[in-house]
């Protein structure tokens, strides 16, 4: 017999529609942030934790835009060590932001295998449209980073993950970000100011959510869509 | 020998059943699907071809097209077969061989609608005198050569019913649902629950290697219902027992209600399906007629077919 689909809520008997419960797709979203001693020069997590905040209104409306996919979002903050900044995915309506602070070193490979945990299914539901991984650092790992992105490849829902990073400042590791896009055409964004940093995280909390949101072909690795165009000649470039 | 009487074969051996709805936001679907009685009635070929979508695949309206039009023509002329060799289990090797080469008799086909396209409207572009090379290198080459079908991607599930035997084909993913006499559903070709979106598709190289194939003879009468829809369909309920209770409820409506009252209401709830997976959402079934009169006669071991 069919039953009740709890989703729309609409009943059996109203519309004769057989089967069972229906629900949109699941879209993760895991932000992985720098903040180590060297983010609390100029400013740039103070930046970083205002660029979050106010692209969440326009994430909302990404999400709201595909109804399609529920988006689920988490953060992991690494410095001497990675730990669960927000460890519940939540759905992006009712996120908000609190701020991450400055404590230490830069241990990605950390915060890579904590995501790693994360992307195991399960942990993470095989009924679901690919993750996104978003991650944004101003220097050079101080672990072994490399062990934690073979952990993470070495998930299902890792290699297909949808991958974006933002350098922030010129003393960023950009080869090591490159890497971990894991696409050779790719690029990390570059920001050299708040407001190029800005400009990414809203790019990557909206048109990046939106492209994982979409129901897609994808071929081998999803394709990270095209970044924004970041730099602007005669910004100044304060980090 | 023992010759077979064969029941008449009215049109009515099957009940078809076809809807499609284009995604949300879509501006165009790339399902294509095709349900059509052939053999005098006596066999149904049912198809349904998911084009791929995304930027690569720009042209998999088309790709799902042909996949579709030239499954249809070979499983027509193998339903033919199948229903003149009927019941003569000596003849079923033959038509299991015919079964299996199938899949490569549809991609050549498909390979060579894509490759005369692309020939005359490159998919990237070209200069006349590029294009005029692509096309003498197509006239030298045809198939054999190496050959990008990205932009024409799709999936590809058949299916040919006849009173003696069920035949799937699958490449890529999508779902092909059997539903036996007790009302169980059953998926033949499954292999499990899918990643992401990913998928196998027309346009990697023989792609007949990765097609699955079903091959099911029937002693018992038809199963009432067989259905194929696209993975749009699946993936919009929260668990797959959810989707299996889809096809049984669909089945048991057309059985209470009618096929053509379940006809009226696909749509809608294709559309609504559609919601939730934001995909394309096709189905086609074709569901056992019920007959007045006396029961068929079954054919014995060793018989020539009429």
């Amino acid at each position: 017999m069919s039953r009740t689909n709890s989703v729309s809520g609409s009943s059996e008997a109203a519309d004769n529609f057989p089967g069972g419960a229906m629900a949109s797709r699941p879209v993760h979203f895991i932000w992985m942030l720098d903040c180590s001693g060297s983010m609390s020069v100029n400013g740039k997590i103070g930046q970083l934790n205002f660029a979050i905040r106010e692209a969440i209104p326009e994430m909302q409306q990404a999400a709201d835009a595909n109804p399609a996919a529920s988006l689920l979002v988490r953060a992991i903050s690494f410095a001497s060590g990675a730990s669960w900044h927000v460890g519940e995915p939540t759905p992006v309506d009712s996120f908000s932001w609190e701020d991450v602070h400055t404590y230490g070193g830069t241990d990605m490979g950390a915060a890579f295998k904590l995501v790693a945990g994360a992307l195991d299914t399960p942990p993470m539901p095989q009924r679901a449209l690919p993750p996104v991984l978003a991650l944004a650092s101003d220097g050079q790992p101080t672990d072994d980073w490399r062990a934690g992105l073979r952990a993470i490849d070495s998930t299902p829902w890792g290699k297909r993950a949808v991958r974006v990073a933002v350098a922030i400042g010129d003393d960023a590791d950009k080869s090591m970000l490159k890497e971990f896009l894991g696409n050779p055409e790719l690029e990390p964004l570059q920001a050299k100011n708040p407001r190029q940093l800005a400009a990414a995280i809203r790019w990557m909390s909206t048109a990046v959510v939106k492209d994982a949101s979409t129901p897609k072909i994808e071929d081998a690795r999803p394709a990270t869509p095209v970044g924004p165009p970041l730099t602007k000649d005669g910004e100044d470039e304060i980090w | 020998m023992t010759a077979v009487r064969e029941t008449p074969a009215p049109a009515g051996d099957w009940e078809l059943l076809r809807g499609a709805v284009k995604g949300v936001a879509k501006k165009y679907s790339q399902d294509r699907c095709s349900a059509k009685a052939t053999a005098g009635g006596r066999a149904v070929v049912l198809a349904v071809a998911d084009g791929h979508g995304s930027a690569p695949h720009f042209r998999s309206d088309m790709g799902a097209r042909w996949a579709v039009e030239e499954f249809t023509a070979c499983a027509e002329a193998f339903a033919h077969e199948a229903v003149r060799v009927g019941a003569d289990a000596a003849l079923w090797p033959g038509l299991r061989a015919e079964a299996r080469r199938l899949p490569q008799a549809v991609g050549h086909r498909w390979q060579r609608r894509a490759l005369l396209h692309d020939a005359n409207a490159p998919a990237h572009g070209a200069s006349p005198a590029r294009r005029a090379a692509a096309r003498e290198r197509f006239e030298r080459q045809g198939a054999a050569g190496t050959w990008d079908f990205t932009a024409y991607g799709s999936t590809l599930i058949g299916a040919v019913l006849t009173r003696q035997m069920l035949l799937c084909w699958q490449l890529g993913d999508g779902d092909i649902v059997v539903i036996d006499d007790g009302g169980v559903p059953h998926t033949p070709l499954s292999t499990g629950p899918d990643m992401g979106d990913e998928t196998d598709s027309l346009c990697e190289p023989e792609p007949w290697r990765k097609t699955r194939t079903h091959w099911q003879p029937i002693t018992g009468g038809p199963p009432p219902a067989v259905l194929l829809s696209t993975d749009g369909l699946s993936k919009s309920f929260a668990d797959h027992q959810g989707f299996l209770d889809f096809a049984t409820g669909v089945r048991e409506r057309a059985a209470q209600q009618g096929v053509a009252a379940v006809q009226k209401q696909l749509e809608d709830w294709l559309e609504r399906a559609a919601r939730y997976s934001g995909d394309d959402t096709t189905l086609v079934a074709a569901f056992a007629a019920e007959h007045d009169g006396a029961p068929e006669q079954t054919a014995q071991e060793g018989t020539t077919p009429a």
